[in-house]
């Protein structure tokens, strides 16, 4: 995995925030309690002055982690984070596809009615997943959430902006350029808090972090940052093989994708 | 790790995503996961393993066997770390190699040996486009040379035609390297194939190395451009150093409203600094606010005589016949435009400059644009920044274009 320099990230992914704040009107960021959103509140922090200037977005099924509500509550008090809770409803035999397709989105699609937001930071990376190494910095969603990856607009230059569609809103990815290495890299310089199910607990870690019904934890005996960052260099292993939503049948991140998943 | 990003450029079918997927393999910066997820889709289609659908992950591009939009492939090489910029060769998807290619600062062609292969319009359209977006350096891999049975005068024929077009655009000839290569073999990529012992220069990769890196700033003079206000605060003010340096002492004033600025405090990634540089990001305290409109609005030294202008002579390109309002988009600044005079045609067969006023899709001018208001602009060539900008119809993206002359 390849390590980068981690100033040359950090300065565009602040121009790419700031941007837009500056381009959108009611902008919103989601925040699933992991690493790499949890990381990008530390970049905005850092760009506007120590404060998060938008809301924070929680889509909660209620079956989350333990210790990542608890993380959530904990950071939230600690940044002062504008926490917006999206409550979800979850049947018990629903996984997968059907939880994170239509689910998740379900309750993303009501908020963003309720609280007219036209832009949304999401904190995907390139290098998790082919898909999402096809995205835009900043990538418009039609009325009903749908991505239309056959035709993409024109983004030369870092000239991010984007034509936003009536009732649609825009996709804002300051991330997409990290490694996984990377945000483990930034986590260790800035302190960043974390949540303790990426630490080895029994000669397990969680390597991305999902909810509880889809999420497997990896074989790890990485206990520290350090010892994560030495595990992900010499890795063979894709970063979300934990995660069961990617891989019902193939395809299936491009058709969640599609339908509005993050 | 300094990444040296370089865009992959060339008519479709001639081996772009193979090639880059094949070097993902070989210098071992793909997980076997992955590797082995574009071995069962290759079966899946009944096809022989396709080292491309590393990269092509829609459905669709494996489906049709082609790309659709551009994405990046990280390769390790020693100390060296490459960023391959993968885009669509296919002619209807120029807006989507324009988007990928604009973020690099190297090229390499790819050049099939094959009979009804060869050099096409498109192989010249992007060389074209890439030396618009500023890059300097080509690497021109000659593939399939297994399919010309390795023969040297293949390889010379393709190489003659394609060093006169590229001098012909602009490219110095010290910047063009040629490699015989088979993207599909892996022959050449990363060492010398045996079958082509008549070539002396180094492998793909080696000649990668060399001819890529980042390019030194063109000029030192100092330009701030601004974001905006942060948050409601009006003596806080965001913006990037795009040139030369700031400090917390510099005299400085604003253009257009050409006041003077007294600077309290600098910020940069969230820590009071004296001193900020080119590509630093910036939050700005001024003593007290300024009157005009802040976003798209410049820093400059105080005695700095450049200007604002509602004047440009541009070299642009074109995607398609444009019909309704058309303005330019500049660092996230649209400005609507007056007129477009076409001075000159250029074909992008030669390269050369001819007589005529209109351009078809998909052709490039030398043209004169005037603009509806006054903004500040560079010359490309000196702050790439603000000599660079990308050209609407209406809502629609058609074309890019670049600064030469400020009027």
């Amino acid at each position: 995995m390849i390590i980068q320099d981690i100033k040359e990230l950090e300065e565009k992914s602040i121009y790419i925030i700031r941007e837009a704040t500056n381009n959108f009107k009611n902008v919103a960021a989601l925040w699933s309690m992991g690493k790499d959103s949890t990381s990008m509140l530390m970049l905005a922090r850092k760009a506007f002055l120590g404060k998060v200037p938008f809301p924070v977005i929680h889509i909660d099924n209620g079956i989350d982690f333990p210790e990542t509500y608890k993380f959530r509550d904990e950071l939230a008090k600690k940044w002062n984070l504008d926490l917006i809770v999206a409550k979800s409803e979850i049947k018990p035999e629903m996984s997968g596809f059907a939880c994170c397709g239509a689910n998740k989105t379900v309750a993303l699609k009501k908020l963003m009615k309720e609280r007219g937001f036209d832009a949304l930071i999401v904190s995907i990376r390139r290098d998790e997943h082919g898909i999402r190494a096809k995205e835009r910095y900043v990538s418009p969603r039609t009325k009903e959430f749908k991505w239309n990856y056959k035709n993409q607009p024109a983004e030369v230059w870092g000239n991010y902006l984007s034509e936003l569609g009536k009732g649609g809103h825009v996709r804002v990815h300051p991330l997409l350029d990290w490694n996984e290495i990377d945000i483990w890299n930034y986590t260790k310089r800035e302190k960043i808090p974390m949540n303790p199910l990426y630490f080895s607990r029994n000669g397990h870690r969680y390597r991305s972090l999902g909810c509880t019904h889809c999420t497997v934890p990896i074989k790890s005996n990485a206990k520290s940052i350090d010892d994560i960052i030495k595990e992900l260099e010499i890795t063979q292993v894709e970063e979300r093989a934990g995660r069961e939503q990617d891989k019902e049948k193939s395809y299936v991140m491009e058709k969640l994708r599609a339908l509005g998943y993050m | 790790m300094i990444i040296r990003r370089v865009t992959l450029l060339g008519h479709k079918d001639h081996g772009k995503s193979t090639l880059i997927g094949n070097l993902s393999i070989l210098t071992g910066s793909v997980t076997e996961a992955r590797i082995n997820d574009a071995k069962k889709t290759s079966e899946k289609l009944g096809l022989k393993f396709e080292p491309g659908f590393i990269l092509d992950s829609f459905y669709e591009e494996r489906e049709e066997g082609m790309t659709i939009d551009t994405t990046r492939a990280q390769v390790k090489y020693g100390e060296d770390a490459f960023e391959f910029i993968d885009v669509p060769g296919h002619e209807e998807l120029t807006k989507n190699m324009i988007s990928g290619a604009s973020y690099a600062d190297a090229a390499l062609l790819m050049v099939s040996t094959k009979e009804d292969e060869g050099i096409k319009t498109q192989t010249k359209r992007h060389l074209f486009i890439a030396k618009m977006l500023g890059i300097e350096r080509v690497v021109v891999a000659i593939n399939k040379m297994d399919l010309a049975q390795y023969k040297k005068e293949k390889f010379n024929e393709i190489k003659d035609e394609l060093s006169e077009y590229l001098t012909n655009i602009g490219f110095n000839e010290k910047n063009i390297a040629f490699v015989p290569i088979s993207a599909y073999t892996g022959e050449g990529l990363t060492k010398n194939s045996a079958n082509m012992p008549w070539y002396k220069d180094g492998s793909l990769i080696e000649m990668l190395v060399k001819f890529s890196g980042k390019k030194k700033a063109p000029s030192d003079e100092l330009v701030v451009l601004l974001q905006g206000e942060l948050g409601s605060d009006k003596k806080i003010l965001t913006g990037k150093v795009l040139s030369g340096s700031l400090y917390v002492s510099s005299k400085v004033k604003i253009l257009p409203s050409n006041e003077e600025l007294s600077i309290k405090q600098i910020v940069v990634r969230g820590k009071n600094v004296k001193k900020a540089v080119k590509d630093e990001n910036i939050a700005l305290s001024i003593e007290s606010e300024v009157s005009g409109k802040i976003r798209g609005s410049v820093l400059l030294d105080k005695d700095s005589n450049k200007k604002i202008s509602r004047e440009i002579q541009t070299t642009i390109f074109f995607l398609r016949n444009m019909n309704g309002r058309v303005s330019i988009l500049i660092n996230g600044s649209r400005i609507n435009c007056k007129s477009i005079q076409i001075n000159k045609v250029i074909d992008i067969k030669t390269g050369k400059e001819v007589r005529g006023s209109n351009i078809k899709p998909l052709g490039a001018a030398k043209a004169l644009i005037k603009l509806e208001n006054k903004i500040f602009m560079e010359r490309f060539d000196s702050v790439p920044e603000l000599g660079r900008f990308a050209i609407y119809d209406n809502d629609k993206f058609s074309g890019i274009g670049i600064v030469e002359v400020v009027k």
